[in-house]
């Protein structure tokens, strides 16, 4: 489970029924796959700071929900197909641990590895050494 | 150099060059949020560009997640990539 953030713009061509049409629709995208809506952010028309395919203005609608990778993949393609949206964007809402902190889990980690690793490695390397050493001989 | 002065005259305006602190630091704010395009609005002056720290005085860490917040928002046309 994850928590993610999606905001979309749509068309403001659209009327407001055929739009809330189309939030209920991308909403039960996230029912279906078992995710869980927290909060639906809509902010109504707004004007843009910069024209995007020649419009000025947009409806901007924002989900905040939990689930599984496979939600915001599927939000996604329904917004590429879907020609009312204008522009999506997709963030996970998590609380990473520190940089610190993960890079010192990342170099145990990395450091038991290696001595697991360690033995393997070091006859292997007497073997491929051997190996290079005969065509050598040979000529 | 004229056209440096300026530059910097212009962002002096936004910023006046009293005490310099972390306006995120002050207010204990882990987290700056895209869509709080009022408080954004403040990092971008004029042309649109995000303000350097050296006027701001906000703090390294604040500074990243700054930027990072108004890219976001300007991708989503929050706030506008060029303005002049």
């Amino acid at each position: 489970m994850r928590q993610y953030e999606t905001a979309f713009l749509i068309t403001p061509k659209l009327e407001e029924e055929e739009m809330e049409n189309l939030i209920q629709k991308m909403a039960e995208v996230i029912k279906k796959n078992k995710g869980k809506m927290v909060n639906i952010e809509k902010w109504g028309k707004r004007k843009m700071a910069y024209p995007i395919n020649g419009l000025d203005e947009a409806f901007y609608v924002f989900f905040h929900y939990q689930g599984d990778t496979a939600i915001p993949v599927e939000l996604e393609r329904r917004f590429r197909q879907a020609e009312t949206i204008i522009r999506y964007m997709t963030l996970r809402k998590e609380l990473q641990a520190s940089p610190r902190k993960r890079a010192k889990a990342m170099k145990e980690e990395k450091h038991e590895a290696e001595e697991e690793r360690g033995e393997k490695e070091f006859e292997e390397e007497k073997e491929s050494l051997i190996e290079t050493e005969k065509p050598i001989e040979e000529k | 150099m004229a056209r440096e002065q300026r530059d910097r005259s212009s962002y002096r305006r936004y910023f006046p060059p009293k005490r310099k602190y972390c306006r995120f630091c002050e207010r204990n704010i882990k987290e700056i949020d895209y869509k709080n395009v009022d408080i954004l609005r403040r990092y971008v002056p004029e042309r649109g560009k995000i303000a350097p720290r050296r006027l701001t005085g906000t703090c390294s860490y604040h500074q990243r997640k700054l930027s990072t917040a108004i890219k976001r928002a300007r991708l989503l046309a929050l706030l506008p990539y060029i303005e002049d």
